[in-house]
């Protein structure tokens, strides 16, 4: 005896959470039906697998009904085909835009093309994520890209608004497309200890401060490109460097700030050169956008890196940028203050962000 | 005892009066026949028993197949039997009828059945319904009201007696109608339970659901007997043959595995009773279900005994007494599990049964007569009478076993076939229909009886056990209006659909409840008060159910004793009386209460548009820096479905008329969509949807008395094809919630201000 049909079909579609999650991950039916019974759903309730099969079948097929819907969410509140209570269809949406954070560290900054999408295979062996999952999320990224790539507006509440998406993942997806856009180098071996949250949070960081819709919020691709003109303007800072008589003087308004309250005084006072020029540097080759792919990576290697081998604390990075950024303002000749903040402010929240004790 | 007999012989002539009253209103009848299954309190007097028929025809002998002639015929011969049948049982009238066909090739068996029925002669005069029976609800919600047995004997007494033989409502119907020294078939009858004047059977099957006045002990659950028999393949009339020998055969099991699962239970009652025999090439397929209850008004059922034909060795000996060891726990363990705990000292105040000790021989196989044996194994049992199970063949093996193997329900769950489960009341708003259907493959062609009831058994276990695990976030709760539909489609293939509503209930009030419920009158009048000041405004809702259920067979009754013989020609006729009835009592509605109408109305806008199935606030623009912003139209309407007649916790304020659709699907792609449950998965989901756009469109927020009348489903999968005809109908209306309710009636408002309602909605 075999079962050929089986379906169970509610007036209200049933939709079991832990199942979703199974579909979600990528498992197949077997192993979903494996892992349940592992789970102990089955004592609870004195089923048999037969009947834990029969249900993640019946749960499988509803939520393949439902995927197509969930690539425009909008669509599944106004759809007739399945009655889901609000609750569950935010729920529906929210998770099937969730991403794993192993897998979103090894596309982010890539271009999401197809080349990227063959590759996927490699990225489920090494994180171990099951390739179906990295395709979802892959596709995720790519289809938010997509339709945010033709809106006007700002970019996390454009996602919101389209996705149905909570604030925290909007802003997630925000980053991931301002990373795809800008084509953000985060893979190099320097880069790994940070989470994708440290990069988010720089996108954020990056996103108000640093785009055209930081001051225009009405332009196309306002939050996904840098501003031109500021980023020129980025140049005149060099100044700081260049002149003799502002680097020194700018290194005793610093160290005079900082003596006595840190342990890493000496350290400080022996890089401040190094340090200030690597800024500073990083600042004046935002123009081209091969260096803008390497913000990140030359933010590390020419700031984090060396503090980090001289033991500064997250205390002393926090007390260095603050002073750094505030002896400008004392420095007579240098009249660059309204760029020197722009640009201050993200980098010393980024580098905030990424120092790791 | 004494006074007792007495009552008994004077209710003689009251009885024969009674008859001859009732006769003469239904008499002219052709067919004093009615497919409802819910009446109004006293108009059922007595119940006889389930009476059917069934026949097997061969539809290549029709010669118009086009015309109706031969067919219509058919059926009037078993409804001519089905009346006579009634009438041996002393009855006149046939409630809960139903008639069923199943066809394989060109064989068809033609079934009907219902329960003989006394019914009360005053309801059958044209128009009565309008003057007395508009308060009583027919929809049958759960009301406390309704529920106490002293709120219906007061209104019985002052509304309908005259010439009633005085047996109180909650137990009248459970009375016998015919005569006890004259019996139909060997029973055995004891004194009413509830008035202990009148004689009622040891055990009822009926067909209709629990009348609202009946008293019930404990809660009742789904029983069902299943069973499957091969038979060879053959054509026309040796197929037929073959099929008329076998039907009687398995009539008799269904019904001995009916009694016994009852008895199992500690249950004296099946009401909704639905024996489904289908016919396949080389199968036969039995499925009968029922709710089973206490009836307080009846004895309560005795245990089961195992006795061994040949005592002949130990290991024997033993066997049998591990099975009645089993049964004993299980008949204790249901007790508990059901709350069945009949009061004990009523057996000594009215004396053992009749002792008619040829009960049931006609009645069950494998049951043991032997006077000796009964007195021997009735010690474990005292006074109750025990029911003998012989095993004397392997076929009584495997009916204790498939006794026993009846996988108990699980915790938190309860089930039945009727529209509500006794002795449950306070039913949240959590509602889930559902259908479920299922196809197995008999895989090994040449199987025995035994295995294929066990394959069959198995199949409707486990699909119970699906929708237990499937609704568990429910718990507590309970299936009501399970309806299995079973077919063979193919030559090895079974297909079981089911269709049923899932309702949670209230634990902590339930408890509450049934604390109040056995409390006594003193709140029932509270509760009384109350639902009579509803009264006068809530004709606007319950007139119309009333009117609907009621009026089709009442004038099309009257005007079939005009016209003798059914023609479709006086249906138009009889159609426009129905109308116009309709029409009048529409009418006076719409006089009484135009301002309460229209608030409802309103209401129930306020209430469709708050029930929007979107996770979006409501009345955004679509301009772009609006708050969000969501480029579709409007919200979708949440439509509730449900097979049953009303809607716990809601009040149905308007009826928008019947939805019966027929939607036939075909896809040469099945692999493509997801093999054969892909394609009826998706094709369930898109008539539901149909179904619940069609409600919305009309303004309804619900669809009640649904049914899935038909699906049909066909495969070729080497062609990839797959073909699938459903039909599906149910009344589209709009409800309101209660506790808006509160807030419509003028007259409630003044004296109970709890003013919740009126402002939060409107």
């Amino acid at each position: 005896m075999s079962v050929e049909l089986d379906v169970f079909v509610g007036n209200t579609t049933i939709m079991d959470e832990e199942v979703y999650q199974f579909w979600l991950d990528g498992y197949t039916v077997n192993d979903a039906v494996k892992v349940r019974m592992e789970g102990g759903v089955l004592e609870e309730c004195e089923a048999s697998a037969e009947v834990l099969r029969s249900d993640t079948m019946d749960q499988y097929r509803t939520f393949q009904m439902c995927e197509r819907l969930l690539h425009s969410p909008a669509k599944l509140a106004n759809q007739l085909l399945f009655q889901i209570p609000p609750h569950r269809q935010a729920m529906l949406i929210e998770r099937y835009y969730t991403f794993d954070g192993v897998f979103v560290r090894e596309v982010l900054g890539k271009k999401l093309s197809k080349g990227t999408k063959k590759d996927l295979d490699d990225v489920s062996a090494k994180t171990g994520v099951t390739l179906k999952s990295c395709r979802r999320q892959f596709d995720n990224f790519k289809r938010v890209f997509k339709v945010v790539e033709e809106l006007k507006g700002p970019l996390v509440e454009n996602i919101r608004q389209h996705f149905l998406l909570s604030d925290k993942l909007a802003r997630d997806y925000a980053a991931i497309v301002f990373f795809a856009n800008n084509r953000f180098e985060t893979g190099k071996k320097k880069l790994h200890y940070l989470t994708f949250q440290d990069f988010a949070f720089c996108a954020g960081q990056l996103i108000s401060n640093w785009t055209v819709g930081a001051l225009d919020n009405m332009v196309e691709d306002m939050d996904v490109d840098l501003e031109k003109e500021f980023l020129q303007d980025l140049k005149e800072l060099k100044i700081l460097i260049t002149d003799k008589d502002l680097l020194d003087q700018h290194k005793s308004l610093v160290c005079t700030a900082l003596r006595g309250k840190t342990k890493a005084f000496n350290e400080m006072e022996a890089n401040f050169k190094n340090l200030s020029r690597g800024l500073v540097n990083i600042a004046a080759k935002l123009t081209n956008t091969k260096d803008v792919r390497d913000f990140f990576i030359d933010l590390v290697e020419k700031f984090i890196e060396p503090c980090r081998s001289d033991k500064w604390t997250a205390g002393d990075m926090r007390l260095y940028l603050t002073h750094y950024t505030n002896s400008a303002h004392i420095l007579d000749t240098f009249k660059h203050q309204v760029v020197w903040d722009r640009y201050m402010g993200v980098i010393k929240s980024c580098i905030l962000k990424m120092y790791h004790d | 005892m004494g006074s007792g007999g007495s009552v008994g012989k004077e209710a003689g002539p009251l009885k024969t009066l009674l008859r001859q009253h009732t006769q003469s209103a239904l008499e002219q009848r052709e067919f004093p026949i009615f497919t409802l299954t819910c009446f109004p309190p006293g108009f059922l007097v007595h119940v006889g028993g389930v009476v059917s028929t069934r026949s097997v025809k061969l539809l290549d002998r029709i010669h118009n197949p086009d015309e109706p002639e031969t067919r219509d015929a058919w059926w009037e011969e078993i409804r001519q039997e089905i009346k006579s049948h009634a009438k041996a049982l002393g009855c006149h009238a046939v409630v809960g009828y139903s008639e069923s066909t199943s066809i394989c090739e060109e064989v068809c068996i033609l079934s009907a059945s219902g329960t003989a029925a006394m019914l009360n002669p005053r309801f059958m005069r044209e128009g009565c319904l309008d003057i007395g029976g508009s308060d009583h609800r027919l929809s049958r919600q759960p009301h406390p009201g309704m529920v106490g047995s002293e709120r219906g004997e007061g209104e019985v007494s002052s509304t309908w007696l005259g010439f009633e033989d005085a047996s109180p409502p909650s137990c009248g119907f459970v009375h016998i109608p015919y005569d006890e020294f004259n019996m139909p078939f060997p029973a055995q009858l004891t004194y009413c339970y509830h008035c202990r004047r009148q004689k009622v059977p040891d055990v009822l099957f009926t067909t209709i659901d629990l009348p609202a006045e009946a008293e019930v002990t404990g809660k009742g659950c789904l029983i069902q007997a299943r069973l499957c028999r091969t038979k060879k393949k053959a054509q026309g009339e040796v197929n037929a043959t073959s099929i008329s020998n076998l039907l009687p055969f398995m009539e008799y099991e269904l019904h001995t595995q009916l009694m016994n699962k009852l008895k199992l239970r500690s249950m004296n009652a099946l009401f909704g009773l639905r024996i489904q025999i289908s016919v396949g090439e080389n199968m036969l397929l039995g499925l009968a279900s029922a709710t089973g209850v206490y009836l307080s008004a009846l004895p309560a059922p005795g245990g089961i005994q195992i006795a061994g034909k040949t005592p002949s060795d130990l290991s024997y000996d033993q066997h049998i007494s591990t099975i009645q060891k089993r049964i004993d726990d299980t008949i204790a363990k249901n007790k508990e599990l059901y709350n069945i705990h009949p009061p004990e000292c009523i057996e000594e105040v009215v004396g053992s049964p009749i002792p008619d000790r040829q009960r049931s021989s006609r009645l069950f196989r494998s049951t043991s007569e032997s006077s000796d044996e009964l007195s021997e194994l009735d010690l474990s049992h005292g006074k109750k009478d025990a029911f003998v199970l012989e095993i004397d063949d392997t076929d009584a093996v495997e009916d204790i076993q498939s006794l026993l193997t009846d996988a108990p329900i699980p915790a938190g769950f309860y089930s039945c076939n009727t529209e509500v489960m006794p002795g449950i009341h306070n039913w949240t708003s959590g509602l889930q229909m559902f259908t479920s259907v299922r196809v197995y493959r008999l895989s090994n062609a040449n199987l025995t009886n035994q295995g294929l009831n066990k394959i069959f058994t198995d199949l409707c276990e486990n699909l119970l056990k699906s929708l237990y695990f499937k609704l568990r976030s429910m718990i507590p709760c309970c299936l009501c209006h399970l309806n299995f539909t079973v077919a063979v489609p193919e030559e090895e293939l079974i297909q079981v659909a089911v269709t049923a509503v899932a309702m949670s209930f209230d634990k902590e009030t339930q408890q509450a409840a049934d604390r109040a419920l056995t409390r006594g009158s003193g709140e029932n009048e509270e509760q009384l008060q109350f639902s009579m000041e509803l009264c006068g405004e809530s004709t606007i809702s319950n007139n119309q159910p009333t009117a609907k259920p009621s009026g089709v067979p009442e004038s099309a009754m009257v005007h079939s004793s005009r016209a003798p013989s059914v023609d479709y020609g006086s249906f138009a006729d009889r159609c426009s009386t129905w109308l116009e009835l309709l029409r009048l009592k529409a009418h006076t509605i719409r006089r009484g209460s135009v301002k309460t109408s229209r608030r409802t109305q309103l209401l129930a806008h306020s209430v469709s548009s708050s029930e929007r199935c979107s996770p979006l606030p409501e009345g955004r623009s679509r301009s772009l820096r609006s708050t969000r912003s969501l480029p579709c139209g409007a919200p979708v309407t949440v439509v509730k479905m449900t097979p049953l007649s009303f809607l716990p916790g809601t009040r149905i304020v308007k009826y928008l008329g019947i939805i019966n659709m027929f939607f036939i699907r075909e896809t040469t792609s099945l692999r493509e969509e997801g093999g054969v449950s892909g394609f009826l998965h998706s094709f369930i989901a898109e008539v539901f949807a149909m179904v619940r756009a069609h409600v919305a469109a009309l303004g309804g927020n619900a669809l009640v008395s649904y049914s899935m009348k038909e699906c049909v489903f066909m495969e070729n999968p080497n062609k990839n094809q797959a073909q699938c005809l459903i039909n599906v109908s149910g009344d589209a209306v709009i409800f309101i919630r209660e506790s808006d309710q509160e807030a419509i009636p003028p007259l409630l408002t003044s004296r109970q201000t709890s003013g919740t309602g009126a402002d939060g909605t409107t």
